[in-house]
């Protein structure tokens, strides 16, 4: 009977209006727009911290290769756990408040194995014969990886990104059951007060941006490639 | 000059080597092909001038130091490489790809432009139309030319080439051949010419090194030599059967001392001066005459079965010709 979803059900074929749009109106700068910001806050600073783990431990991974089992592995695992457990498991750790922090803590360890396992493809990807030329030349072996293997290796990286971006975001909204902010705050608020209109404005946002954060990843790498926008003739 | 002292290589992990005891040298500016089987250990043999693979025992010497006086990364961009596979970056221009190897050394952007553009015409590619391109532009003989330029880009002395033609069709290649030939005779390198087939390293070389299983020796000369006195079952084989027509395409008719034709050469087969001896007799042959017209000079010589016997010098090494080997 308390359940949630139920009673939200009973609202929905209830006859009600659907969307309260004077609600959305009067409490857009007090109530979504922080929910949003903190949204992306959220998610853009796990994508990076997870990136600043992610590629070096790759790069590693693709050179020593003995390191890539134990390291999809643990991430593997970590990738595994389900996000509500993970968040628990975080806050009982000694000296992790409840809030911002466990959740990114969680969100980056969700991106890692994604990231990583794109890392080591996208290096696996550059032809041998073009590293040879490069050595051949005379590149050490710091600028093979800086001008030639990381650009080459971009869009299978890019395209992780992509994925975890959009993971990330996804994932993010359930942060907010302990109290980490964003999107999830309207849709949990919504549900406590059965009230659809603020899980619709929750749920919409958040889509909408993973959709917009997909799309500017994409076009970032299309102007970082200008070499994919031509043809053999 | 380039001189291998003694030089072997045996990869980890196994205990046979694949280059044993190797000795030769490469005289200043000329080219010196390694051909033999695949396997031989022709590669191993390149890449360790350059030390892309480190030597397990002898030495390398460049100009008579060791090529273990300075680092690797300085040792490469001193000495030009190209390979089959070319290996061009696809994320650069072609201008950025040939610049390559100057840029590494610092040379400023306009000096770099101008070599870039040079290196484009002595290839034969339009500079304006090809600098600003990527090499998936390209068809493969385009790449190869731009892999030649690249290598030749910081104008070393010494350059490494494995196979640099072999990604291409037959044609195209003789052309690329032809080609590179031509530019040599400007630049004058000492070039380490890599390839597996003797055609090519009659061609292009000005000494063979033909190598044999585990990287052995089995004979050092220049292509005349190696074609009319081999010095071992293995080489005549590798040679093939054909060595004494191989033999009469190393030499032009136009090199030839003929006859004067003197009087009446009409109605005659006239031939090309710039034609190989070889090709020549296949036409002489093919036209059912016995003589042919080729014009020099102005002047007009004769070619004759008998002219071409003497071009041999009897020393075709051919047991069927009698046996009568030139000590
Ligand atoms: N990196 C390597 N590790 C172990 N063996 C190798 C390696 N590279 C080449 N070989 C072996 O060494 C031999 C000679 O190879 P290579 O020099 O490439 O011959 P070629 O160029 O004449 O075809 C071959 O038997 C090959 O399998
Ligand atoms: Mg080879």
């Amino acid at each position: 009977m308390s359940n949630p979803a139920l009673l939200l059900l009973q609202d929905l074929t209830g006859g009600t209006e659907l969307v309260d749009w004077e609600w959305l109106g009067e409490n857009f700068w007090e109530d979504i727009l922080p929910a949003l910001q903190g949204h992306i806050f959220l998610s853009s600073i796990s994508v990076a911290i997870a990136l600043i783990i992610a590629l070096p431990v790759g790069i590693l991974s693709a050179r020593y290769r003995k390191a890539y089992p134990p390291v999809t592995f643990v991430t593997g695992i970590l990738y595994s756990i389900p996000s509500l457990a993970l968040f628990a498991i975080l806050i009982s750790i000694p000296g992790v408040a409840i809030g911002p922090s466990p959740v990114i803590i969680a969100l980056v360890a969700y991106s890692l194995l994604i990231l990583i396992r794109n890392t080591v493809a996208g290096l696996d990807s550059v032809p041998p014969e073009t590293k040879d030329a490069a050595r051949g030349m005379g590149l050490t072996d710091r600028q093979i990886l800086f001008r030639v293997e990381l650009p080459l290796a971009l869009p299978i990286i890019v395209a992780g990104i992509r994925i975890a971006t959009v993971t990330i975001i996804g994932i993010a909204t359930i942060g907010a059951y302990i109290n980490g902010g964003g999107l999830g705050t309207l849709i949990f608020d919504g549900i406590q007060r059965q009230f659809p209109t603020m899980i619709i404005a929750g749920a919409v946002l958040a889509t909408a941006m993973a959709i917009v954060a997909d799309l500017l990843l994409l076009a970032l790498e299309r102007y970082l490639r200008p070499w994919a926008r031509v043809r053999r003739t | 000059m380039i001189e291998f002292r003694q030089v072997s290589k045996t990869y980890p992990g196994s205990d046979k080597p694949v280059v044993e005891d190797l000795s030769f040298e490469v005289l200043e500016g000329e080219i010196c092909v390694l051909v033999g089987p695949s396997g031989c250990g022709k590669t191993t043999s390149m890449r360790m001038v350059n030390r892309l693979i480190e030597i397990t025992e002898g030495e390398i010497l460049i100009d008579g130091e060791p090529n273990t006086a300075m680092s690797g990364t300085q040792l490469r961009r001193k000495i030009g490489y190209a390979i089959q596979q070319i290996g061009l970056f696809p994320h650069r221009t072609i201008a950025d790809n040939i610049g390559t190897v100057p840029n590494l050394l610092g040379w400023d952007r306009g000096r770099i432009k101008s070599r870039v553009d040079e290196l484009l015409d002595t290839v034969g590619l339009s500079p304006d139309e090809y600098r600003n391109r990527y090499p998936a532009e390209l068809s493969g003989g385009q790449q190869q030319r731009v892999g030649v330029a690249r290598a030749l880009a910081a104008d070393p002395p010494i350059m490494l080439m494995d196979e640099p033609f072999g990604a291409v069709d037959p044609i195209t290649r003789e052309g690329l051949q032809d080609e590179f030939l031509r530019i040599q005779q400007d630049i004058k390198k000492t070039i380490v010419f890599v390839t597996h087939d003797i055609d090519e390293a009659i061609k292009m070389g000005d000494k063979i090194a033909i190598l044999k299983q585990g990287g052995v020796l089995a004979q050092y000369d220049t292509p005349e030599n190696i074609l009319s006195e081999p010095d071992s079952e293995f080489v005549s084989s590798f040679v093939g059967g054909d060595r004494v027509l191989k033999r009469l395409s190393l030499t032009r008719v136009g090199e030839m001392d003929l006859e004067p034709a003197n009087g009446g050469t009409d109605g005659l087969l006239r031939i090309d001066e710039g034609l190989t001896v070889k090709d020549a007799l296949s036409e002489l042959i093919g036209s059912g005459h016995s003589r042919a017209v080729v014009e020099k000079d102005g002047e007009n010589g004769l070619l004759t079965f008998e002219a071409i016997e003497d071009l041999m010098g009897g020393a075709s090494g051919e047991p069927s010709n009698g046996g009568e080997s030139s000590a």
